[in-house]
């Protein structure tokens, strides 16, 4: 059986998610080495709900001993090879699994934080916040490309027909 | 290979439903079925074609329906449910879900009365016994820490003392602070071993400042008896928000306040003003906590002081450690040796 083969993504889905990518980066990188240095050097205000130095060292700041900055970092770090521009073109299956995968799993944890941060430390990092509003535009840059490639793509090798060409053939009246 | 649609007989071209000349073969459980004719819309009840039936998929409805005919709308329904729950989340909170303060009130405990401010409460039970009976085998396996500084020496000929004429030390702090809090770990413990403390309280540092909730002791209202030195507590603010700072607890005295000017600042610290601030007789001066609060986050009280005679604990490496530092202190600064007798707890 032949193996099916995926259509180039478009343009602006390498040029969105490797920017969103490489933000998520440097957001992350920053609070990770604040995180290891002198987490209360964060440039953020700390009045009122806004607080990140009151969220970044708080006891939910760590997982199993793993510092959540740090898990963020290691996630863009992901992102960002499974975003390059090399692993879109690559015809590998599993890269677009591991890349829907991963952006669903920070998508996942960004509503757990925001929980967390609501409601069990009361204050909010606007760090964090910028890190997880680039989570969720990854996210949806992500699904959005599958669903472009998906109703753009070229039959491929098998001769299976699209949802065009079925559709047509069942709807005729 | 799967093939979009297939007619009767050789004819292997695909055969739309509706095309003229088009026949689907009859089924043979309904041979009162007839097809309708060429060109002419299928009536209700009538059965669709056999060939329609085999190439065309079922009828969508719902979701499916939605997905055909918007293919990236549908796509983004799993970002549109995160975001619909993040702000779930935020209307619950805006609409009263915050968290409660915690209690405010005059306590009893271990049958004496123990003066609190709000945001302060009893010693949980066993805490204090835990933190006075670490064993001398953990202490020693702890050693002191090298990571962080230890109190300074100021070579300073005049010792601070008490109007009893002991050596004195002052810790000033305020419980709003994380490094207040996380710093009286280890001055219970080290003090412990000179002498006895009564009326502790329990409290925590600010909600809101950083290493937050850090959980501790409060010295207001408490009392040190001790043979051999004097222990003096100044704890300027609660935890509890006034304005852009917090209520006022205790004043420091004028002498207190002299304190602070001549040694609250370089070289005994980079931040000068800060608390903790910590006089060892004059001695020693300690300023900040010898260790991060980020060990105690999340820890009740019960739980850091049972983990203090554990020495592969780090929250025991931490608090032990910086008491074992602050005992050389004392001992360097006054020549009194620790009671061996309350260092192991008996």
């Amino acid at each position: 059986m032949a193996t099916a083969r995926r259509a180039a993504p478009p343009h602006w889905v390498t040029t969105a998610t490797l920017g969103l990518s490489l933000l998520a980066l440097g957001l992350t990188a920053y609070l990770t080495i604040t995180h290891y240095t002198d987490p209360t050097a964060l440039a953020c205000p700390d009045t009122g709900i806004v607080n990140c130095t009151a969220v970044t060292t708080s006891a939910w700041s760590v997982i199993l001993g793993v510092p959540v900055a740090l898990i963020g970092l290691l996630w863009a770090v992901s992102m960002t090879a499974l975003d390059s521009p090399w692993a879109w073109r690559s015809s590998a299956r599993w890269l677009d699994t591991a890349r829907l995968a991963l952006s669903g799993a920070g998508a996942a944890m960004v509503c757990y934080l925001v929980y967390v941060e609501l409601f069990r430390v009361d204050a909010i990092c606007l760090w964090c916040t910028a890190v997880h509003v680039t989570t969720i535009a990854l996210f949806g840059v992500i699904l959005a490309a599958r669903a472009s490639m998906a109703s753009g793509a070229p039959t491929g090798t098998t001769g299976r027909h699209g949802a065009r060409g079925r559709r047509a053939t069942s709807l005729a009246p | 290979m799967a093939k979009a649609s297939s007619g009767s007989g050789s004819d292997k071209r695909p055969v739309r439903p509706n095309q003229a000349g088009a026949s689907a073969p009859q089924d043979p459980k309904n041979r009162s079925s007839q097809p309708r004719p060429a060109g002419q819309p299928r009536q209700a009840g009538q059965p669709r074609p056999a060939a329609a039936r085999r190439t065309a998929p079922p009828p969508a409805t719902g979701f499916t329906a939605f997905r055909r005919e918007h293919p990236m709308m549908a796509a983004l329904v799993p970002v549109a449910l995160v975001i619909v729950a993040l702000v779930a989340l935020v209307v619950v909170k805006a609409t009263g879900g915050s968290s409660a303060a915690p209690p405010a009130s005059k306590v009893e405990a271990g049958g004496a009365s123990v003066s609190t401010t709000a945001g302060t409460s009893a010693l949980p039970a066993g805490v204090l016994s835990d933190v006075t009976s670490v064993s001398p085998a953990t202490l020693a396996a702890i050693g002191e820490p090298s990571a962080t500084v230890a109190p300074s020496s100021t070579g300073a000929k005049t010792s601070l003392t008490a109007s009893d004429g002991k050596p004195e030390i002052l810790f000033i702090g305020a419980e709003y602070c994380p490094f207040c809090a996380a710093e009286r770990w280890s001055v219970v413990e080290a003090l412990s071993r000179f002498g006895t403390f009564s009326g502790l309280s329990a409290t925590h540092s600010s909600t809101s400042d950083v290493y937050p909730d850090t959980q501790t002791f409060s010295f207001y209202g408490a009392t040190y008896s001790s043979a051999s030195l004097d222990f003096t507590s100044v704890e300027l603010e609660t935890n509890q928000a006034s304005g852009d700072s917090y209520t006022t607890l205790q004043t420091p005295t004028a002498a207190q306040q002299a304190l602070l000017s001549k040694y609250d600042k370089a070289p005994y610290t980079d931040q000068p003003g800060s608390i903790p601030f910590l006089d060892i007789d004059n001695k020693y001066i300690g300023v900040g906590s010898g260790f991060t609060p980020q060990v105690l986050q999340g820890l009740s009280m019960t739980q850091i002081a049972a983990q203090l005679n554990n020495p592969n604990s780090a929250v025991a490496t931490a608090i032990d450690g910086e008491a074992n530092r602050l005992v050389t202190a004392i001992t360097a600064a006054t020549g009194i040796q620790p009671d061996a007798a309350t260092a192991q707890g008996s």
